[in-house]
């Protein structure tokens, strides 16, 4: 039954039947059609409410909501300074959760664009006992699990090797992956330009091929189609670009290449081959159909301790070898995980005091319209009724607060990408897009319900609240109770995050000016990275020639050629090696000490300016042919020897990683420095002659002046020695050093930025509820001033009251912070309290700033006109 | 602007039309105007509907279930909605009306205390 055009035929109807009763009474027709007409009365109205009969009911919410919400449009902009500072507080808070939520998103949550990603596995061979998190796999190794495991179907391995590259202009260093050819079969990529690698490309005789990722051809190449069959030489080999790979996450290492076996002789070579010890590749898999991940992690299980018992010798006893495994998307996001939950916490926090403070300023408002709400209510509107008007209010507010929020988190999405890609390169792939509205939206949706509940309805009130009569402002109780509640709530919640910055600013102050050891600010390190097969007498002489030469350069006070720069280094190279030495017996149960293995020129320790504590240092005259030596740390010495007298003694390595080593003499003893960590720990180093154990790839040129504007000098002589050479990251160690800091760097950064935001707005908060309290009492203020209460006394009085709200809101802070920190400690054991100075730190911040935003209210206690605030009522 | 009819006219309390329009349906369909007629008729011409109320109301009925409309052609030759009870129609008069008939008898007790109702 439609209703509406249905129902001018019923009206007629119902005409014709009245004015014939009419007639029939004897009434003239025309008077009988009009006395039907008035008495059927209003015929609009009737239609309108019969439709309203067949409307769904939220229909008319809505459109009442409509109505309420254009009202409530019109309400704001007569009050634009707390619209504004409630826009923008929302802005803040939804801003920075949508856009950490975007990264999370990316990071955590998307599924990879590989082919059944979900049956991809990633296999790590770890070392807990070594320290050793993630020790890759031998060739040999990869081979047993080839042969003997079943639920996995096929394996794809993957090694990571430095290449210089010629070709595509300037000479480069590039990361280059090594694969075998089943692995982009198993990894389940393709390409978007010429083919990937397959199994013709194996073996030794295969024509040496290269694949670009997509990342290097967009970013470097221009995304020029015509790479495809160019030549390209990468370390000594030249090999041609088959092909482009698609748009993936690089995973263990982002490479700007990856290329068959054959182009690295490495790769080719026996130890590589042959040695189970040299464990270099990284080992995916690919679950066989059927099989779960449960089943293929207990096949390999059985297969690599079946490994360990055929071959003790290769698998340290005390290093507690295990395997795990897992899905390569977990993979991927396990170390940006803990970071971003953190994020994500803090901008959860921000916005929890987001709308605290919006409900504060939305409270005070309300109670100042009481009188206008009780009137409404007389009149007849319902609760409903005036919870919508406020709904439609707080809707509108949060609206607003999202559309700006957004706006602010399309620039903070890649602020927050570019920050969460130290942990995971996925996260550079998150973008602002529609997904943000979303967020934005419920978030503004959940604030606005939460909002519109806040205000209590003068119909719930007692009947000596103010009445419509009255309308002026009083404040209850109750009402101030629940300002005072969500003041301390912001003060208490921005302790936490201030207290947690300062920590972590703490931390950072620690790092960056520990002293290192090192002379920081003189010494300038290149990276002039060398083919592994190129290292050997080419290397050595390299280094010679361009030490004499950059040695000539007016204002070089020292060169040297070594393979570690500090720091930047950190985790690439050789791991930790197991030494003897003459004289020093290892107690029962207790293994060879562990030491950092480092090639260095003569000058190495002038040039850093690392003092040699005993000895000499290495000259010209320790050659390959000439007597082994070797230069030690102090703590070497100092552990190992009697009385740290180490000079003149035997040393040698006891590893089948480096073959079979003979003893070297100590010559000397240097300092410690610890080019691993930027706060320095013990360090045992061993160095070794160049000329020894032929390496190199860092040039030290400590330099008089700026040293940056040695680079171009440096460069040129290097050029002329070797056309082709690469040169590359050119900096100071300082500033190796603050690079290597950058992710605590932007950690406290990104923090910090999220304590100012919720510092700034708990003042604002705290003011506005004081300045609030104060307008209402105005009255209050003008009797006590009238019976001789002095100004200074009003002043005080309500800096006290502010005083109150900081101190219960930091004592709350600090419980909610210690037992947020006692249970994130239970699931991540790098949590830790923080220092007691930062935490300091950040309670005298928030004092001196709540301190502030308190003073402007009390002075307006203070000034309050006595006769003006008596006649007020 | 009373008509003198208006004073003894009474206000129907609020709920009972549409108990009333039901009651009305009782004996058969009816058009909008008819069930007008015979609440007032009725009523001895004390209760008098608006068919600003009525019309509504009976589509409110129409809404819930409880009645049912056909198109036919009126007494004064002009298509007109009958209106018919439902059997939901039905119960709902049943337990309108005992409703009514408790109300009033409570009412009556209360305005009317006699001592026989003590007992």
């Amino acid at each position: 039954m439609r209703p509406d055009q249905d129902f001018d035929d019923e009206i007629r109807g119902h005409m014709a039947l009245s004015v014939k009763e009419r007639i029939e009474r004897g009434e003239d027709p025309e008077a009988a059609r009009l006395a039907a007409l008035k008495e059927f009365g209003n015929v609009t109205l009737t239609r309108e409410s019969i439709q309203a009969v067949w409307r769904p009911r939220w229909v008319d919410v809505a459109g009442a909501l409509a109505q309420d919400i254009r009202i409530a449009w019109r309400s704001h902009r007569r009050a634009k300074g707390l619209a504004t500072a409630v826009v923008l507080t929302l802005a803040l808070g939804i801003g920075a959760n949508a856009a950490i939520f975007s990264v999370v998103r990316e990071v955590l949550l998307r599924p990879l664009v590989n082919r059944d990603e979900d049956r991809l596995i990633y296999i790590r061979q770890r070392a807990p006992g070594l320290g050793a998190e993630n020790t890759a796999f031998s060739v040999p190794e990869i081979d047993d699990f080839k042969s003997r495991v079943s639920s996995v179907s096929a394996f794809g391995d993957f090694s990571m090797i430095e290449f210089p590259l010629v070709g595509f202009g300037e000479p480069r260093v590039v990361q280059a992956g090594v694969v075998s050819g089943s692995y982009f079969e198993v990894m389940g990529l393709h390409p978007v330009l010429g083919r990937l690698l397959t199994s013709e490309d194996d073996g030794p005789d295969a024509a040496p091929v290269a694949v670009l990722t997509y990342r290097f051809w967009s970013n470097s190449l221009n995304r020029d189609a015509a790479v495809i069959g160019k030549t390209i030489r990468i370390g000594t080999r030249a090999a041609t670009v088959v092909g482009v790979l698609e748009p993936s996450v690089p995973y263990p290492a982002d490479t700007q290449l990856i290329a068959n076996v054959v182009t690295s002789p490495h790769h080719l070579g026996a130890t590589m081959v042959t040695l189970r010890t040299h464990r270099m590749t990284e080992l995916f898999g690919r679950l066989a159909p059927g099989a779960t991940l449960e089943a293929a992690t207990a096949e390999l299980n059985e297969v690599h301790a079946a490994m360990m018992r055929e071959h003790p010798e290769a698998y340290a006893p005390n290093g507690n070898v295990q395997l795990s495994v897992a899905r390569l998307r977990d993979q991927i996001a396990a170390p940006a995980k803990t970071v971003l939950l953190v994020l994500l916490s803090a901008a959860g926090l921000v916005f929890v005091i987001a709308c605290s403070n919006v409900a504060n300023l939305i409270l005070a408002r309300t109670v100042r319209r009481e009188g206008e709400l009780a009137v409404r209510a007389a009149l007849g509107a319902s609760t409903g009724a005036l919870r919508r008007t406020l709904l439609a209010e707080s809707l509108v507010l949060c609206g607003l607060g999202a559309v700006l929020g957004v706006l602010l988190a399309r620039p903070l999405v890649a602020v927050v990408g570019r920050f969460a890609a130290r942990f995971s390169v996925r996260a550079l792939d998150a973008s602002a897009d529609a997904s943000l509205l979303w967020i934005g939206t419920g978030l503004a949706m959940a604030a606005a319900v939460v909002l519109a509940y806040v205000p209590r309805l003068p119909i719930q009130q007692t009947p000596t609240g103010p009445g419509p009569a009255s309308g002026g402002v009083r404040i209850t109780a109750a009402t101030n109770r629940r300002l005072r509640a969500f003041a301390v709530a912001q003060i208490a919640l921005s302790f936490v995050l201030l207290a947690g910055a300062g920590a972590l600013l703490a931390t950072l102050v620690a790092l960056q000016t520990a002293n290192t050891g090192f002379n920081m600010r003189q010494v300038l390190v290149l990276d002039v990275p060398l083919a592994i097969e190129e290292m050997g007498a080419k290397s050595v002489g390299f280094s010679r020639e361009a030490i004499q030469r950059i040695g000539k350069l007016p204002g070089v006070r020292n060169v040297a050629v070594g393979n570690f720069a500090p720091w930047r280094d950190a985790g690439t190279l050789l791991p930790k090696l197991p030494f003897a030495v003459e004289g020093y017996t290892p107690a029962d149960g207790e293994e060879n000490p562990y030491a950092r293995l480092r090639m260095i020129t003569p000058g190495f320790f002038a040039a850093l300016g690392v003092p040699l504590v005993a000895g000499r240092d290495f000259s010209d005259e320790d050659r390959r042919d000439g007597e082994l030596v070797v230069i030690v740390s102090q703590t070497i010495a100092q552990r190992l020897f009697p009385n740290g007298e180490a000079v003149n003694r035997q040393l040698w390595w006891d590893t089948p990683l480096l073959g079979k080593q003979e003893p070297r003499r100590i010559v000397g003893v240097a300092a410690d420095v610890d080019d691993e960590n930027v706060v320095p720990g013990p360090a045992l180093t061993v160095y070794h002659p160049l000329q020894q154990m032929p390496a190199g790839g860092r040039l030290f040129v400590h330099t008089e002046g700026d040293p940056y504007t040695f680079v171009g000098p440096v460069t040129r002589i290097i050029r002329e020695i070797s056309a082709a050479q690469p040169v590359e990251r050119a900096s100071t160690l300082s500033d190796v050093r603050t690079a290597v800091l950058a992710p605590e760097r932007l950690n406290a950064f990104v923090f910090s930025g999220f304590a100012i935001v919720a510092l700034v707005i708990a003042v604002v908060g705290v003011a506005g509820v004081l300045t609030f309290s104060v307008s209402a009492r105005t009255r209050e203020f003008g009797v006590r001033l009238a019976v001789g209460s002095s100004r200074g006394r009003l002043l005080l009085r309500v800096l006290s009251e502010g005083a109150s709200i900081i101190a219960v809101g930091m004592a709350a802070g600090a419980v909610c912070g210690y037992a947020f920190v006692r249970i994130a400690a239970s699931y991540f054991e790098s949590v830790r309290l923080p220092e007691p100075l930062p935490i300091a730190i950040a309670a005298a911040v928030l004092v001196a700033a709540a301190v502030l935003a308190s003073l402007m209210p009390a002075a307006r206690a203070s000034r309050v006109d006595v006769l003006r605030a008596l006649q007020s009522e | 602007m009373a008509k003198p009819s208006d004073d003894r006219r009474l206000e129907l309390l609020q709920g009972t039309l549409d108990m009333l329009i039901l009651r009305t349906l009782q004996w058969g369909a009816q058009h909008g105007h008819g069930i007008g007629q015979a609440i007032r008729t009725q009523s001895d011409d004390l209760l008098k509907v608006e068919t600003g109320s009525l019309y509504p109301a009976l589509h409110r009925l129409v809404k819930r279930g409880w009645l049912k409309t056909d198109w036919g052609v009126s007494e004064a030759n002009q298509r007109a909605r009958y209106y018919r009870l439902t059997p939901a129609g039905k119960a709902q008069l049943l337990r309108e009306q005992d409703r009514w008939s408790q109300l009033v008898h409570a009412i009556g007790r209360i305005m009317n205390p006699s001592p026989a109702s003590k007992e």
